[in-house]
């Protein structure tokens, strides 16, 4: 665990950008180069002036990567904490996030969350992140069980489904997640989907979980995959 | 020492590795991302061919003059390493081919 935080120590590191460290340690290690580049450049791939690349194509590259790369890789990437803007829009930058992410317009979240559930997989993924994320006021990390491994688990899983989340913007005071979806035109399921969005965008137990890791404070997470 | 430098620059051909910034390679890219370049180094004495002694036979008998002619092997990537993925410092992604040696040779 040392090796993973070493070079972390934020009295040390004014300058130091940690998304940029996690870079390097996957460009040093041969599966982690080899997977992240083949998710990078499938989704930066142009089809067409129509079509700027294949979200088919590019949810399954990422979905490869975490599968296959070690936490110690991928957490690192994803939770990097970040003290400029420069660091936090690498860090939002790191799915890809024009293919993988961002739509011409936005759905409606409880539709997307129907089309989650039409799969077997993404239906899955997101039962266990709803379970492993739930904030909870019985824990003093807000996470169940205390368990913010789980939580950061199971919000890597849902990477490369229709339930894709992200974060919102390069902010490095606050993190917000969401997946790309509003509540607009809910109907009378506007506070499901309310309730539906929120566990993304207001979850005490999942931005104590990304900021823990960020931080190293968080001395149980040791990821092994 | 004298010795040992000598003796390093007559180490046989072989990959080598250099943690660089993607800056550094020159290829236009400004990035701050570090990659790892493998390259070919060394020498390739033991590597002389028939063909290179006869091809340097032809040239001294004036057999070849005009031509560009190598008449000893050389240490080169015998195959590239995978493609290497980096984000810029304007945020876009970009993707190199055959950027790094994976096997060396003489050649």
């Amino acid at each position: 665990l040392a090796s993973i935080f070493s070079g972390m120590d934020p009295a040390t590191t004014s300058k130091s950008n940690h998304c940029l460290d996690a870079a390097k340690a996957c460009n040093l290690n041969d599966n982690c180069k080899r997977l992240r580049s083949a998710y990078i450049s499938t989704c930066n791939r142009e089809l067409s002036a129509a079509e700027p690349c294949s979200r088919r194509k590019c949810h399954k590259a990422l979905r490869q990567f975490f599968d296959r790369v070690p936490g110690e890789f991928t957490f690192r990437l994803l939770f990097c904490s970040c003290k400029d803007p420069a660091c936090a829009e690498r860090r939002r930058q790191t799915i890809v996030p024009f293919c993988s992410y961002e739509d011409k317009d936005k759905p409606n979240c409880l539709d997307l969350r129907g089309a989650c559930r039409a799969d077997h997989l993404c239906r899955s993924r997101l039962a266990d992140f709803h379970t492993n994320c739930q904030a909870t006021f019985q824990s003093l990390t807000g996470c169940p069980g205390d368990n913010f491994q789980a939580c950061l688990g199971s919000y890597v899983g849902l990477i490369g489904f229709d339930i894709t989340p992200n974060y919102v913007d390069a902010s490095t005071t606050s993190i917000t997640i969401s997946p790309w979806c509003s509540c607009k035109g809910s109907g009378n399921m506007e506070e499901e989907c309310e309730k539906f969005l929120r566990d993304f965008t207001e979850n005490p137990c999942l931005r104590n979980a990304i900021q823990a890791f960020g931080n190293g404070t968080d001395i149980n997470v040791s990821p092994k995959n | 020492s004298r010795r040992k430098r000598a003796r390093a620059r007559h180490k046989p051909c072989e990959l080598r590795e250099l943690e660089v910034s993607v800056s550094e390679l020159g290829l236009g890219y400004k990035s701050d991302e570090t990659v790892l370049f493998r390259y070919c180094s060394g020498t390739c004495e033991a590597a002389v061919r028939s063909y290179d002694l006869s091809l340097k036979s032809m040239r001294s008998r004036r057999k070849i003059r005009k031509e560009k002619v190598r008449a000893r092997p050389c240490c080169r990537p015998l195959a590239y390493d995978d493609d290497v993925s980096f984000l810029d410092a304007y945020n876009r992604y970009y993707t190199v081919n055959e950027l790094s040696a994976k096997e060396c040779g003489c050649v």
